[in-house]
């Protein structure tokens, strides 16, 4: 197997990250480099990463091997040995083939949405390195590997929301985002490590794992299968630990589109799905996940409907997605799970994209009706806009169609009724508010000359090149009740997932309900805000519009005891107790050594004195033991 | 009925004197004029101890105390001239250059 | 006869010390002091030597009992000079009780001792000539080194005592 490619497609943007970064540094210190090295390096890496993929990928269509490569090893503590070795199977390079297609596309795109920035070097740093975590993340043999990606995401998520640090809400939404991580984090690790021993220390490649689960007792993989996903939980914003990602909307778009659109959320899910010989044996856990990801879709839906961020609508969107995504991994379906992964990827990332070139054109505006007051005319995001939209949407023959639809169809097919009015529900409300953003930002009426401003080629080409994805993605896999071919499924197939098996008169009447419940919405959407009066704009009041009080409800549940109790340590035990105790012993040492000193008072009769004394102690001793 | 026991207590009286004298009393002279004391009631003891065991070691020893006592005599007296001098005082709590912490 | 000669030359050498201890002017102790020294000389001639009784009686109570008077005179101490001890008696019983122990010490193990006839012997012990050839012919070194010592002890008071001309504080008063 020519295995030496593999890990360049995890180096190529990690050198390009360390090369900016240096320049970056060379920039601000000694003499100004142009902006145009940055983009090189930045545009170049991921690309690099992109053909080295493809190439694989098709060798791998040919050939049917899979690539492992293993550098060196890492830690050999007793019975503890971990590899630093890649993995590239048919998962991996799926994962990394649309990783690295729309990451070089988003790289493009911010070269000309950051341009004129100051921290231009340091912006695309920042993005390589991101995306090396990413890869390491996806390309991994071993859980302790991924979870370096793991972090490696979650810092380079925290670096780029607080990219503008002048202004301190987008520090603080940075903090929320890498803290609300951190807890999922520690839940991923102690899952690793419930794993370690319940498998009886073996060593820990996934396909080790594989092979040793049932040295495992029950109970101790439902509780590692819990701990890993609560991972998961943190990573692709379900509940309960969703609050970071409406605020880390504060980062530039170029980031919201490709880290919390495409890649870094869904993680969790690509976690899930290859930890699938854990999940396809306690299924009690996988319902659970399926659940979780079923609210977490229906309560992003309700809260998306009254936001008027534009951003924070494909935010609660975003997350409503993931929920649909963890239903079907939940359930037993990973190949499905993942196939919407791939084509939410598509239409997420253009839709973020055409979000931030309207920010762009109307000088970071972000609120829709505030955009619809003073709208320009930007024709081809407008039409790529709607090609997302009516994607998301699921109207066929668009991809979201074809994915939604096949979630759905695995809900029903499980029998779990409630996850699928759950998520028909969810689906009415998807369509509803992304068509309520579209109504509102580019068609409803605003008494006003629309102008025409330009948008340069970089983004829209990008656009362009993804609105084809959002269209076409759906055909590769397509069902048999079309005449597809399951490209993705088969693809997939080591995963052992679980496969929709209907009659087609269920799968075409299901298929019918999706699309109508989906035009019911755009209906709805259409009769209310197509003819909305933008002058007078909506607010974000009452129980949905302030998100259900969440924050609130966690900052003082959370946030301030965890306060109180700093404080409570620092005021009073750190500085009452401890310092106090410390200084007091050195200064009763001091006064001791005071007191003593006074003895030296150069009295020659005390001196004398002080013999004396001594000496009669002696004679008493004399005195006892001699026995006089 | 005099015994070495007598005379043994004579001289630890003397002797013993000799030292409360040093250590009780602050004026430089009596604190000289006990050391000179205690001097004596050592003779003391030693021509005693010289009589009981028919020595003439211990006298000759005592000729050597009363010299030194004599030489040291000279070189008190001088330096409590001086101190006499630069203090005009006799009190020897006030002597205490040599401290390092609080007077007692 | 002896015997009661002892005796009251003890109580007039003990209480000569307690008066130089207890008293607070100077001049009160030098006469205490003299009192002792001439009972101790004595208590020497009691105990056959009778050198060492003249030696005391010269060097002691002669020389360096009239140096003490006279430097007592001579430094011209007025009341106010006389340090303030407030807690002498105090310290005076507190001392006693501290030298107790020693005493004990000391006398239990002198009593140990075999006893024997201190009256005085009519042999020559004690005298000056045996004395003489003993000092002479034994401790010849020890001799030599002590006047060397009292010729020390000479120049260093003569040294000591001398008036500095060259320096004067601001009061104009000798350093």
């Amino acid at each position: 197997m020519n295995t030496s490619l593999l890990v360049w497609i995890v180096l190529a943007p990690l050198l390009g990250s360390i090369a900016s970064g240096l320049l970056y540094f060379y920039h601000i210190k000694k003499s100004k480099v142009s902006d145009i090295y940055f983009s090189l390096i930045g545009t170049i890496t991921p690309f690099i990463s992109f053909l080295i993929t493809l190439s694989l990928f098709l060798r791998m269509l040919d050939e049917k091997i899979i690539f492992k490569q293993q550098l060196f090893t890492w830690l050999n503590v007793d019975k503890l040995n971990i590899e630093m070795a890649f993995l590239g199977d048919n998962l991996s390079i799926f994962m990394s083939m649309f990783v690295t297609f729309v990451g070089w596309l988003i790289h493009i795109y911010a070269v000309g949405y950051m341009k004129g920035d100051g921290g231009f070097g340091k912006f695309f740093a920042y993005f390589n390195l991101f995306l090396a975590s990413m890869l390491i993340l996806v390309l991994a043999d071993n859980p302790i590997i991924l979870f370096i990606g793991w972090e490696g995401v979650g810092v380079c998520s925290y670096l780029l929301i607080k990219f503008y640090y002048g202004k301190k809400e987008n520090v603080l939404a940075a903090n929320k985002a890498f803290i609300v991580n951190r807890v999922g984090d520690f839940g991923f690790l102690l899952g690793v490590v419930t794993l370690f021993f319940a498998l009886g220390e073996v060593d820990l490649s996934f396909s080790s794992i594989e092979a040793n689960l049932s040295n495992a007792s029950d109970k101790l993989l439902v509780l590692s299968g819990v701990l890993l996903f609560i991972g998961a939980m943190g990573k692709s914003a379900q509940i309960p630990l969703y609050v970071w990602l409406p605020d880390a909307m504060a980062g530039p778009t170029p980031i919201s589109a490709l880290i919390h659109a495409a890649t870094m959320v869904t993680a969790g899910i690509y976690m899930v799905a290859r930890f699938h010989f854990l999940y396809s044996g306690i299924e009690e856990i996988g319902l659970f996940i399926a659940y979780i990801g079923a609210f977490s879709a229906l309560l992003a839906a309700i809260i998306a409907t009254r936001q008027t961020d534009i951003k924070k609508i494909l935010a609660y969107s975003t997350m409503s997605q993931l929920g649909y995504m963890f239903i079907a991994v939940g359930l037993g379906f990973y190949s499905t799970g993942l196939f919407h992964v791939f084509t939410h990827a598509f239409f997420k990332a253009m839709l973020f994209m055409g979000a931030g070139g309207v920010i762009m054109a109307l000088h970071h505006e972000q609120n829709i009706f505030k955009i619809a007051q003073h709208r320009a005319s930007l024709p081809i995001i407008a039409t790529t806009f709607l090609i997302g939209v009516i994607a998301i949407s699921g109207i066929p023959p668009f991809s979201g169609f074809f994915s939604k639809d096949a979630i759905l169809a695995a809900a029903f097919q499980e029998g779990q009724y409630l996850i699928w009015a759950i998520a028909m529900f969810t689906a009415f409300l998807t369509a509803f508010y992304m068509f309520r953003m579209y109504f509102i930002v580019f068609v409803a009426p605003n008494h006003h000359e629309a102008d025409y401003v330009y948008t340069s080629k970089t983004i829209t080409i990008p656009l362009l090149i993804l609105a084809i994805g959002a269209i076409g993605a759906g055909f590769l896999n397509l069902p048999s009740v079309f005449g597809g071919n399951h490209f993705v499924d088969t693809w997939l197939g080591q995963l052992h997932s679980k496969h929709i098996h209907m009659d087609i008169v269920t799968e075409y009447v299901l298929m019918a309900l999706s699309i109508i419940v989906a035009a019911t919405g755009i209906m709805a959407a259409h009769s209310k805000y197509a003819n909305f009066d933008v002058s007078k704009p909506e607010n974000e009041t009452g129980f949905i519009g302030n998100k259900f009080y969440i924050d609130e409800i966690y900052d003082s549940l959370f946030v301030q005891p965890t306060k109180a109790l700093s404080t409570f340590i620092d005021k009073i035990v750190d500085e009452k107790i401890i310092d106090a105790f410390i200084m007091n012993s050195s200064i009763g040492f001091v006064n001791i050594g005071k007191k003593v000193a006074m003895i030296q008072n150069a009295n020659v009769r005390f001196y004398a004195a002080f013999m004396l004394v001594g000496m009669t102690a002696v004679f008493i001793y004399l005195y006892i033991t001699l026995g006089l | 009925m005099i015994s070495l026991t007598s005379y043994a207590f004579v001289s630890m009286m003397l002797f013993s004197i000799g030292v409360i004298g040093v250590v009780a009393r602050r004026n430089i002279f009596v604190i000289y004029m006990s050391i000179e004391l205690m001097l004596n009631g050592v003779n003391l003891f030693l021509v005693t101890f010289a009589r009981y065991h028919f020595n003439m070691d211990a006298q000759i020893i005592t000729v050597m105390v009363i010299s030194i006592a004599a030489a040291e005599a000279a070189i008190f007296l001088s330096v409590i001239i001086l101190l006499f001098r630069s203090r005009k005082s006799l009190d020897t709590n006030i002597f205490t250059t040599l401290t390092q912490g609080e007077k007692l | 006869m002896a015997d009661l000669i002892f005796i009251a030359l003890a109580f007039l050498a003990i209480g000569g010390a307690i008066a130089m201890v207890v008293y607070a002017n100077p001049m009160y102790s030098a006469l205490g002091l003299l009192i002792t020294m001439l009972s101790v000389a004595g208590m020497f001639a009691l105990l056959n030597a009778t050198f060492l009784f003249l030696v005391q009686i010269i060097v002691y109570a002669g020389a360096i009992m009239t140096l003490i008077l006279f430097i007592l005179m001579f430094l011209n101490i007025k009341e106010e000079d006389l340090p303030k001890e407030p807690n002498k008696y105090k310290f005076i019983i507190l001392g006693a009780f501290v030298m107790i122990p020693l005493n004990i010490l000391i006398l239990k193990a002198v009593s140990k001792l075999p006893a024997k006839d201190l009256s005085i012997s009519n042999t020559d012990f004690g005298n000056i000539k045996p004395l003489g050839l003993e000092l002479y012919n034994n401790w010849i070194i020890a001799f030599e080194l002590i006047s060397i010592l009292l010729l020390i002890a000479l120049i260093g008071s003569v040294v000591l005592a001398k008036r500095r001309k060259s320096k004067l504080n601001n009061k104009g008063e000798q350093l």
